[in-house]
């Protein structure tokens, strides 16, 4: 159990995790790099308003992925 | 620390010994832990908690005195000149406490507070970016490798437990939850002295909606209230954490090579070849991350805190 655990759930668990986290910053990039296509001149704005939005995405990955590794070190 | 393993690898491998295995875990695991089994000073356990200083905790007042004394030295020399003109490093202050100030303190919370909050934001990002840029800099693998060939110093001294244990004293858990306190009585403290301490709790939720639904809101904000500097703490320790161990597995080919060919040549090209560039592009990164969530700390807190100033719903 504590194999399945270790070597098949925690892996896949962050492997959902980075697809997770790569879907969303994919889509955030993309949608600046094309807002700022359109309106160049508005590229300091678009960054701005797309940091928040990043770093609340990174702290849920980050989340997971802690919570992912302490479930692997309390199952010792 | 990897230079001190090398030292310590290089020393056993050398008469082939059948000894202890080589455990990148373990290894990796004792140098970005606080080392609990090697404390600087010991002290008793009072109340369940151990008060002994440990590596991190004198990272956390080594950081501490060097910000005070840097920043007080130079704001100090600044405020002797005749004319106010900044120079040398008070350029460099200067400019981080205007980035600080223009653009995450006053756009988050408002003309009216930005000289009540600027001060908070202020410290805690020139504290957490020393902490993050000291625990890149190999100050104690250096003192390591110089006991190892010039001092050496017994096996309790003090030397030898300086070397035990990680650097960066923003990787620890506990570190990052104190900081992150801060911030949570920081945001109470906002509210409370911008809409009154009754008002403020009352904002936690929007008003003038139906009874069923206050049900379901009430517990998902009180949740959202410790999440948020749950999260802060979370996303510092692990950041940090995170880099060293990469850069340490990287590093452990090298060892993980030797042993399974039974050659120093075989880990040392695998060094060469993979590991070093590897770890030296790793450092890289390393150097923007430190940047990254100093910041990404600061602005959250600015944000939260403007959150509490500015309700809206």
């Amino acid at each position: 159990m504590t194999g399945l655990v270790q070597f098949f759930a925690i892996p896949f668990g962050l492997g959902m995790i980075v697809i997770g986290a790569g879907l969303g910053i994919g889509r955030l990039a993309a949608a600046a790099a094309d807002g700022i296509a359109r309106q160049p001149n508005a590229a300091d704005k678009i960054t701005g308003a797309v940091n928040l939005p990043l770093f609340l995405l990174e702290g849920v990955a980050i989340l997971a992925e802690v919570f992912a590794l302490l479930v692997l070190f309390l199952g010792r | 620390m990897w230079v001190q393993e090398i030292a310590h690898q290089v020393e056993h491998a050398a008469p082939e010994t059948h000894g202890e295995a080589f455990d990148a875990g373990k290894t990796i695991i004792e140098h970005i832990s606080n080392a609990k089994e090697h404390p600087l000073i010991h002290l008793p356990t009072l109340f369940g908690i151990d008060f002994s200083i440990t590596k991190h905790v004198f990272m956390l007042w080594f950081v501490a005195a060097i910000v005070f004394v840097v920043v007080t030295w130079t704001v100090r020399r600044y405020l002797k000149q005749d004319r106010l003109l900044a120079s040398g490093f008070m350029n460099a202050l200067e400019a981080v406490v205007e980035f600080i100030r223009d653009q995450i303190a006053a756009p988050n919370v408002g003309r009216k507070w930005t000289s009540t909050w600027t001060p908070l934001i202020l410290t805690l990002f020139i504290f957490i970016l020393c902490a993050n840029a000291i625990g890149l800099i190999p100050i104690f693998d250096l003192l390591g490798l110089l006991d190892h060939w010039v001092l050496h110093t017994g096996e309790h001294s003090f030397v030898k437990r300086l070397i035990h244990g990680g650097t960066t004293a923003t990787a620890n858990f506990n570190v990052t939850a104190a900081l992150a306190t801060i911030t949570f009585g920081s945001i109470i403290v906002a509210g409370s002295k911008a809409h009154g301490f009754i008002k403020h709790w009352k904002n936690l939720v929007p008003h003038g909606m139906a009874w069923p639904i206050y049900i379901l809101l009430i517990p998902i904000e009180i949740m959202g209230m410790f999440v948020r500097p749950f999260a802060l703490t979370m996303r510092l320790a692990a950041n940090m954490t995170g880099g060293h161990i990469a850069i340490l597995a990287i590093l452990s080919f090298v060892f993980l090579f030797t042993e399974m060919f039974h050659q120093a040549l075989a880990g040392i090209a695998v060094g060469l070849v993979v590991s070093v560039p590897l770890a030296v592009g790793i450092s890289a990164l390393e150097i923007l991350v430190v940047l990254i969530q100093a910041y990404v700390f600061t602005l959250l807190s600015a944000v939260f805190i403007g959150m509490a100033i500015h309700v809206h719903h």
